[in-house]
């Protein structure tokens, strides 16, 4: 078989042309590209978007959760005047297991996905900079979202949005600590020395006699953690 | 809610007596440890919250006690030679007898592992502590999850040596029911840390020894290789039958001798003890008093009985003949050769 040159028809061509010119030029009119302009411009992230993490240290109460609970170990609670944490964002995954278990709140999400640090010793933010936050700089000021309309057409709608997202807290369920297996004591008041609110204390003469003042413990679980023995556990207020 | 009612929740632990004017690990050390009679179980570093006591191949201590010791008196309560008055004789027991597992083999009759085995079959327990041992024969402590681990070589046989048992069993007790394997001096420890706390009734099975005494191992690696010029490398087995310390060369060769040479390393802690026959233990088992190939069990506590009878059931083991005589016999002699206070 031989191969034949393809013949075009000029009509034909010329109309190719004209195609090609009136999508150009209704580009250039009215864009149907889906990019974000980052930085002066930014994606629409969800609510529950898991960024940066915030801290309020009136909430704090000092009860190590957080710390225990990272599976990144990116949580070290420094002294300042009492236990407060402080995350090294070089090992953090964003997990946000730290704000989950937060009983009181005091670690927040924010929707800040793009901080930039310039060594790795930057990276560990330490406690008074948790407490002292430095003052967000953005230069973008609207968000931008691309969503299929009714008509199946791609529609690029702006947005304002807090970047702090104001979470509800939620509804706990009241714990107190108190001592569920006192025949398992050995006495070694490990849980007086750990307890944040002083709400366990000791008295020692010829006995040891250990008292949980149910009133001032706000039930962080701390001291059923330190508990060698399994002897203190949480019950329900 | 307005609870004021118990607003305050109290309870109350007695503390032991001190003796000296100090902590009381400070006390356990002056009384106990620094005059020689302590028997390196490790059950005060099974107690201690604070993880402060250290159970090595040397005399039990707790680095930096005089600012890291709680002072809480629990080592001194568990402490088996606090205030100590020996055990000795038998003991009481259900079932004296002698037998031979089908399904392992070890030291002789293989019985600590079978009733390990089967007590981990059953339920009864969820981890097994057994000393394990590197190409030295220096004791390492192995936790057991399942049978199939009970295979390795290097978990079966005695290796006459000191291990840290006690303080692995501390990892495990909040979380599993334990069984624990040991000398008669461990086991009274065992009974101790049960008396003082609940959480400790978590080790379900223990498995006593019958012993003369235990041994450093560094000692032990040194006697034998000065004064017998044997490396514990090349050996596949120790064994001590009627007198003589048998070590079994991977070559094929053996060297023995008697048992009374090693009398310059026998840590003073043993030379207190009365106990050959593990009195408080739920299960002791020993070679004496069986022949060649079978254990010599005496089944103590309810616990063991159950699982013996399950292993019987099963046909895992057979019986044997067991000489009681031989086996009190041991038990006289112990006290004969480890007198209480001391001569010396």
């Amino acid at each position: 078989m031989k191969v034949e040159k393809v013949e075009f028809d000029p009509i034909s061509r010329i109309i190719g042309h004209i195609n090609a010119i009136s999508v150009g030029v209704k580009q250039a009119i009215k864009p149907e590209r889906i990019t974000v302009e980052y930085p002066r411009e930014r994606r629409k992230l969800p609510d529950n978007f898991r960024g940066l993490i915030l801290f309020e240290k009136d909430r704090c109460i000092s009860c190590f959760r957080c710390a225990f609970i990272c599976p990144a170990n990116a949580i070290q609670m420094e002294l300042y005047d009492n236990y407060y944490p402080s995350i090294d964002y070089s090992k953090c995954i964003l997990c946000h297991f730290c704000v989950d278990s937060c009983p009181t709140t005091a670690l927040k999400q924010t929707k800040i996905h793009d901080v930039a640090f310039r060594d790795l010793e930057e990276m560990v933010v330490h406690t008074d900079e948790m407490i002292n936050p430095p003052e967000l700089v953005r230069e973008d000021t609207v968000t931008v979202e691309y969503k299929i309309n009714r008509e199946l057409i791609l529609e690029r709608k702006k947005e304002v949005e807090n970047l702090i997202v104001e979470v509800k807290p939620v509804e706990r369920i009241e714990y107190h600590s108190a001592c569920i297996n006192p025949q398992n004591c050995i006495g070694c008041a490990l849980c007086a020395s750990v307890c944040p609110a002083d709400a366990i204390s000791v008295e020692i003469n010829e006995k040891k006699v250990l008292s949980i003042d149910i009133n001032k413990c706000t039930g962080c679980g701390l001291c059923v953690r330190e508990c060698p023995t399994n002897t203190l556990g949480l019950v329900k207020r | 809610m307005e609870g004021k009612v118990e607003a305050i929740y109290k309870w109350d632990i007695q503390l032991p007596k001190r003796i000296h004017d100090a902590k009381f690990f400070g006390n356990l050390k002056i009384e106990v440890i620094d005059k020689g009679i302590c028997s390196h179980c490790g059950t005060c570093a099974a107690v201690c919250p604070v993880d402060g006591i250290v159970v090595e191949d040397k005399p039990i201590e707790f680095p930096d006690w005089e600012n890291k010791c709680v002072d809480c008196g629990a080592c001194i309560r568990v402490c088996p030679r606090w205030e100590y008055k020996p055990l000795n004789g038998v003991g009481e027991y259900i079932e004296v007898l002698a037998a031979k597992s089908k399904r392992f083999k070890g030291q002789d009759g293989a019985m600590v592992t079978e009733f390990m085995a089967t007590a981990l079959e059953m339920g009864i327990i969820d981890r097994a502590v057994f000393v394990g041992r590197d190409e030295n024969w220096k004791p390492i402590t192995a936790i057991v999850k399942d049978v199939e681990q009970l295979f390795e070589e290097t978990i079966r046989g005695t290796k006459y040596s000191f291990a840290d048992v006690m303080p692995r069993v501390k990892e495990l007790i909040k979380d599993y029911k334990v069984g624990v394997v040991g000398t008669p001096c461990m086991m009274s420890g065992v009974r101790r840390l049960q008396q003082e706390s609940d959480i400790f009734k978590n080790i379900k099975l223990a498995i006593g020894l019958f012993c003369t005494e235990n041994f450093y191992h560094w000692q032990l690696h040194e006697f034998l290789l000065k004064e017998k010029n044997v490396e514990m490398k090349n050996a596949v087995k120790t064994d001590i039958k009627k007198g003589k310390f048998i070590v079994m060369l991977k070559d094929g060769g053996k060297v023995s001798f008697p048992v009374k040479e090693f009398d310059p390393i026998i840590p003073s802690g043993c030379e207190v003890c009365q106990d050959f026959a593990a009195i408080q233990s739920d299960v002791s088992v020993g070679s004496v008093g069986s022949k060649a190939g079978f254990s010599s069990l005496i089944v103590r506590q309810e616990n063991a009985k159950e699982i013996l009878d399950y292993i019987f059931e099963k046909e895992y083991a057979v019986k044997g003949d067991v000489n009681t005589d031989a086996i009190q016999k041991l038990c006289d002699f112990k006290i004969k050769i480890h007198p209480y206070p001391p001569k010396h």
